[in-house]
């Protein structure tokens, strides 16, 4: 082993090879929006005994009120995924946006530290609850900003930090001795010079937005009955597992699946350098 | 955020006040201002939280109600309970009684110091375990996958920290349930205690911590293999490769040396989700923590309770990042 | 009588109906594992039994009168102390800390005597003035007007050594009744802060308690007879998963009150005994009487007809449980069997709609909360099941503190859910006359409040009866309560525990009498 291989970053991947990877993440973005359609039963059906066994009617068996796993398996995907993409957008926009700023600006950049202190030392489940809480009704978009809330502290830390650099760089100084306004320096010259932060920052946000959502599905936030969702239907069927443990194996599987498929896109997708620098939450 | 980033960025400033004269007091000085800082931001969070609270739909009084109850019952256990009296009035009281180390009464008429002094230990024991599982892992499997960059190990190493990542502890609790307990039976499935609280045995600690760990592992040697990378590139660590040192020797004494402010700010990152997040793997493994004890008391908006627990795992979580600061200010004081 | 509403831990209460033993196990002695005499054998001395109840480590409470909020907690206080009087078998209530009573003619005046004998652990002997003390404290919670209806604190009083009055506002031929649940006797003046370890009467005295958990010894001087067992260690569980788990893998010997997906687990393990509590549990849909859509009672006649009880039933309850006819109290030996069955009738319910000119192009909200294990998978299946009636309902979940606060009593249409089922005159003044506290619906009707007046003022036992079902018809037609089932409590214990209590709902923490065989 060389220092040089150490330090080196990996050659750009060849188009093909980009596509294998972001495939899996595609196909079961499309299988999931595909869903609905491809489901043998409605949703809300009960079609078989609670917590059969695979079989008969149902490929998959049934939950706990003997609907049919499998459909609800393609009805719960989209959701989730939709909800973790809008997290994802938003976290990583508003992140870059105040990440800019704040390196321009010390007392914007001193407030977002110390707001990320505060949230380090909120135990990440009582924050879910309480907002979620506090906005009965509120369902997945609830949940949303939640989750959003959970993630932009921590995001906008990344962003300053890469931005830190080039923030300190000549021309930017340059452009603000000449007196340019603040939202130009920030939007027009720092963040065309984040892009592969951004990138990344991105990929691993939505990875942690499908965490948190599935999450506070289990801690009983966000979707109302009879919808369908991957990780709600973990938690309301758990007590089953012994009798149909593919009510549980299915969804969670699912769970895992997209993570791994939607890192392995971001991976591929974002530039060697600004991979590792955005390895969080 | 990304640890190795924010590692770098705090680093550099780190370096500055390194350089500085008279070291060893600056550093006591700064453990000092670091210390009160931290506890003014606890102070302000349990602020929030007793805020948060009292926006909630219902109260104490209405959750503690049996069924018979008037509302003029309820209003006497509101008043029994303090609750008619102003927000900031109660949160005073509360806090000036922080420092006797009384927490309150919760709704049950239980001195909260007795709610929380069986789950705590339980807590830091489980979350201790988790906690050093993960470090030891995270930077084993770091160090292995950053001693082949683009190797079939760390490409291997780097999926399997995807995998694991992104999977909720819910998952892998069940799955583990499922494998080593219900089906084969070699693991306890739930936690029974001792008179004195505690765990009775050791194998009942095994799913939990391995449940609380597994995600964290994922991160953490994503961390770890990230900042070895950033490491490699450093004049000295070129330098002792180019003096023909063993490339196994370069990698645990020269990279690792400047990777540990990263690792041990991402480690104490999770420390929160190892304390806070437990409710989950708590649950089903009916572990006896403080993750369930939030939960409930959420439940019941029951404030003194929410409160010690939120301040219980704030003052573990701002002491650990304290030790990772140490850390960062150690290494990087002793390199120039 | 009442709980803690929003702890759905409380299931029963039971009036009457002898609880059966479904699957059995079968072990080395088949007659001790049959139903008829699992209590079969002769009692062997001796051994500890390892109990899981269910409970939450932030409501722990060791106040026999406090607030109740865990099952594990009132198991243990209910070992520990004694209540005057206790559910029983074959009559609703049995002598406990009471030997007797006796009521004036006018059934206001009830005079209760101290079991003879009765000693607190620490060897002082039972006093009525420690009674009075206790039931006064007893009275004087928030929660006291509940537990002790219309009985004011300074009508209890001492008469005697050994005899304790309590007079009632109003005449109430089940003031005894009222006496099972939370009425424990501890020292007179025993202090707030003393009452952790303050000496009871039970059966079992406390060894150690410790975050939920809890270690009780025998008591060898009980006044109600021989204890068998040596110890009991109760775990508290904060889910009926990790306790059906713990049980199947052997960690404890009885889960008590699980539920139904683990007795279906249990099934197929010879080793494990399930118990089947019938009328466990009620989850009624309530529908608004007074305004709203549901206020014309055709259409509330239309959705009692549009469910699909057997259905629920199998779906929402995994077959544990039984149909029911929309008239709550189902487990009181008065109870109307006789009212014809509601049946699901689409055709009618059409028509009744038709008749009522229903909207059926508005959805309807049905609230619903995870309170307890089927209830937000009942209200998803009613949904479901009108649906092909055309009837458009979304179901809406509350969190439980939400639920209180906006819903309960207020809303139009929601779930709820009685875990005390004590009897139709219960529910009756507690539900259903006009200005009852929790008058769920918000019914009031002449004709129903004329009756129920007939059979609380009625001493004679053959006319109190012809009013209770005309009270019952009248519910069964009328009221805004649809309840399609009832949900049996399920406990599991494993092969050795004998004579496991046989009782529905709290009468199941009765543990003196239980042996392990072996």
């Amino acid at each position: 082993m060389s220092a040089d291989a150490l330090a080196t970053p990996r050659p750009r991947r060849p188009r093909a090879r980009i596509l294998v990877r972001v495939a899996p993440g595609l196909l079961l973005t499309l299988l999931a929006l595909a869903g609905p359609l491809l489901a043998p039963h409605p949703l809300d059906k009960p079609v078989t005994a609670p917590y059969a066994e695979p079989g008969g009617p149902a490929a998959l068996g049934g939950d706990q009120l003997g609907r049919d796993v499998l459909s609800r398996m393609l009805h719960g995907g989209s959701e989730l995924i939709g909800s973790a993409l809008v997290v994802a957008l938003l976290v990583t926009t508003l992140a870059t946006v105040l990440g800019c700023f704040a390196v321009l600006r010390p007392t914007l950049g001193r407030l977002v530290e110390r707001g990320a202190d505060l949230a380090i030392l909120l135990p990440p489940v009582l924050g879910m609850m309480l907002l979620a809480l506090a906005w009965p009704g509120g369902g997945r978009l609830a949940v949303i900003v939640a989750a959003v809330a959970l993630g932009v502290p921590y995001a906008v830390r990344v962003v300053a930090s890469a931005a830190a650099p080039v923030a300190a760089c000549g021309f930017i100084e340059a452009a603000t001795a000449s007196g340019e306004r603040l939202w130009h320096l920030a939007l027009r010259e720092i963040l065309p010079n984040l892009r592969a932060t951004v990138l990344a920052l991105f990929g691993l946000r939505f990875v942690a937005a499908v965490y948190v959502i599935a999450m506070a599905g289990f801690l009983q936030l966000g979707p109302q009955p009879p919808e369908a969702d991957w990780a709600l239907m973990i938690r309301e069927n758990a007590a089953g597992a012994l009798l149909n443990p593919w009510v549980v194996l299915a969804p969670g599987a699912a769970i895992g699946l997209l993570a791994v498929s939607v890192n392995l896109a971001a991976d591929a997708l974002a530039p060697t350098a600004g991979r590792h620098a955005v390895t969080a939450r | 955020m990304s640890e190795a980033e924010i590692a770098r960025a705090e680093a550099a400033t780190d370096r500055v006040a390194a350089s500085a004269p008279r070291r060893a007091v600056s550093l006591a000085a700064r453990a000092g201002v670091v210390l009160a800082k931290r506890a003014a931001l606890l102070c302000a969070l349990l602020a929030v939280v007793f805020a948060a609270i009292e926006l909630l739909p219902g109260d104490a009084a209405s959750a503690a109600a049996d069924r018979g109850e008037s509302a003029a019952d309820t209003a006497a256990r509101r008043h029994l309970l303090g609750l008619d009296r102003p927000l900031w009035e109660r949160f005073g009281d509360w806090m000036t009684a922080l420092p006797t180390g009384d927490l309150g009464t919760s709704a049950g008429g239980e001195r909260v110091t007795d709610l929380l002094s069986a789950p705590l230990p339980n807590t830091l024991l489980l979350g201790g375990a988790a906690f050093a599982l993960t470090l030891v892992s995270a930077l084993a499997l770091g160090c292995w996958a950053a001693a082949r960059p683009g190797g079939p190990v760390d490409r291997v190493i780097g999926f399997a920290s995807t995998v694991t990542l992104a999977l909720p502890e819910f998952v892998v609790s069940v799955g583990l349930l499922l494998l080593l307990s219900l089906w084969t039976g070699w693991l306890p499935a739930a936690t029974m205690t001792t008179a004195d609280g505690s765990p009775a045995s050791w194998t009942m600690l095994i799913m939990p911590v391995l449940a609380l760990a597994v995600p964290q592992i994922g991160w953490n040697a994503r961390i770890v293999r990230g900042a070895l990378a950033d490491q490699a590139a450093a004049p000295h660590v070129i330098a002792a490769h180019l003096d023909g040192l063993a490339p196994r020797r370069v990698l645990l004494r020269h990279a690792l040396p400047g990777a540990w402010p990263a690792v041990a700010t991402g480690a104490a990152t999770s420390t929160g989700m190892l304390l806070g997040g437990a409710v989950v793997v708590e649950t089903l493994f009916n572990y006896p923590g403080l993750g369930t004890v939030l939960a409930g008391s959420v439940a019941d908006r029951d404030t003194p309770v929410i409160a010690g627990v939120v301040a219980c795992t704030g003052a573990v979580i701002s002491l650990v990042l304290l030790g990772a600061d140490l850390v960062r200010a150690r290494t990087l004081g002793a390199r120039p | 009588m009442n709980w803690t509403r929003r702890q759905a831990l409380w299931a029963g209460g039971g009036v009457g109906a002898a609880a059966l033993l479904a699957a059995c196990g079968g072990g080395k002695d088949d007659t001790a594992s049959s139903s008829a005499d699992s209590a079969g054998g002769t009692p062997r001395k001796g051994g500890t039994l390892r109990i899981g109840a269910l409970g939450r480590g932030s409501a722990t409470t060791r106040d026999p009168h406090g607030v109740q909020g865990n099952e594990s907690d009132y198991l243990i206080i209910a070992l520990v102390y004694d209540t005057l009087t206790a559910p029983g078998l074959k009559d609703n209530t049995v002598g406990r800390l009471a030997s007797g009573w006796k009521s004036s003619d006018d059934l206001k005046t009830w005079r209760f005597t101290i079991a003879k004998g009765a000693t607190f652990h620490d060897g002082s002997p039972v006093t009525a003035d420690d009674v009075v003390w206790s039931l006064r404290r007893l009275r004087n919670t928030p929660a006291g007007a509940g537990r002790l209806p219309g009985i004011k604190a300074e009508n209890i009083t001492a008469d005697g050594k050994d005899t304790v009055v309590l007079v009632s506002d109003d005449a109430n031929a089940d003031l005894p009744l009222l006496t099972r649940l939370s009425t424990f006797v501890l020292k007179k003046d025993t202090s707030d802060k003393e009452i952790a370890k303050a000496p009871g009467t039970g059966p079992f005295k406390l060894d150690w308690f410790r975050g939920g958990n809890a270690r009780l010894l025998r008591n060898d001087k009980w006044h109600g007879g021989p204890v068998h067992l040596d110890a009991i260690e109760v775990t508290m569980f904060e889910s009926p998963q990790a306790m059906a788990n713990a049980l199947l893998g052997g960690q404890i010997d009885v889960a008590s009150n699980v539920g139904a997906v683990a007795a279906r687990t249990a099934a197929s393990r010879k080793d494990i005994q399930v118990t089947r509590r019938p009328n466990d549990m009620a989850m009624p849909i309530v529908m608004r009487t007074a305004e709203g859509p549901f206020a014309d009672p055709k259409v509330r006649e239309a959705m009692k007809l549009v469910v699909d009880r057997e259905a629920m039933v199998k779906q929402v309850l995994s077959g544990y449980g039984t149909v029911a006819n929309d008239i709550l109290g189902t487990g009181d030996p008065a109870y109307a069997k006789d009212v014809p069955q509601r049946r699901r009738d689409l055709d009618k319910v059409k028509k009744l709609l038709e008749e009522a000119d229903f909207d059926f192009s508005k959805t309807y909200e049905l609230v619903t909360t995870e309170d307890i294990a089927g209830l937000a998978e009942s209200a998803t299946l009613f949904a479901t099941q009108a649906r092909e009636a055309g009837i458009k309902i979304k179901v809406v979940k509350q969190e439980s503190g939400a639920f209180y606060e906006k819903t309960w009593l207020k809303g139009d249409f929601y779930t709820n859910y009685w875990g005390t089922n004590d009897s139709v005159v219960f529910f009756a003044s507690k539900t259903m006359v006009t200005g009852a506290g929790q008058n769920e619906a918000g019914w009031s009707e002449k004709q129903f409040d004329d009756t129920y007046r007939k059979v609380i003022g009625t001493a004679d036992k053959k006319a109190r009866a012809t009013s209770l079902r005309e009270l019952q018809q009248i519910e069964h037609e009328k009221s805004g309560y649809l309840l399609w089932g009832m949900a049996d409590g399920i406990d599991l214990a494993a092969a050795k525990v004998r004579n496991l209590p046989k009782l529905p709902g709290y009468g199941r923490v009765q543990l003196e009498n239980v042996w392990l065989s072996r």
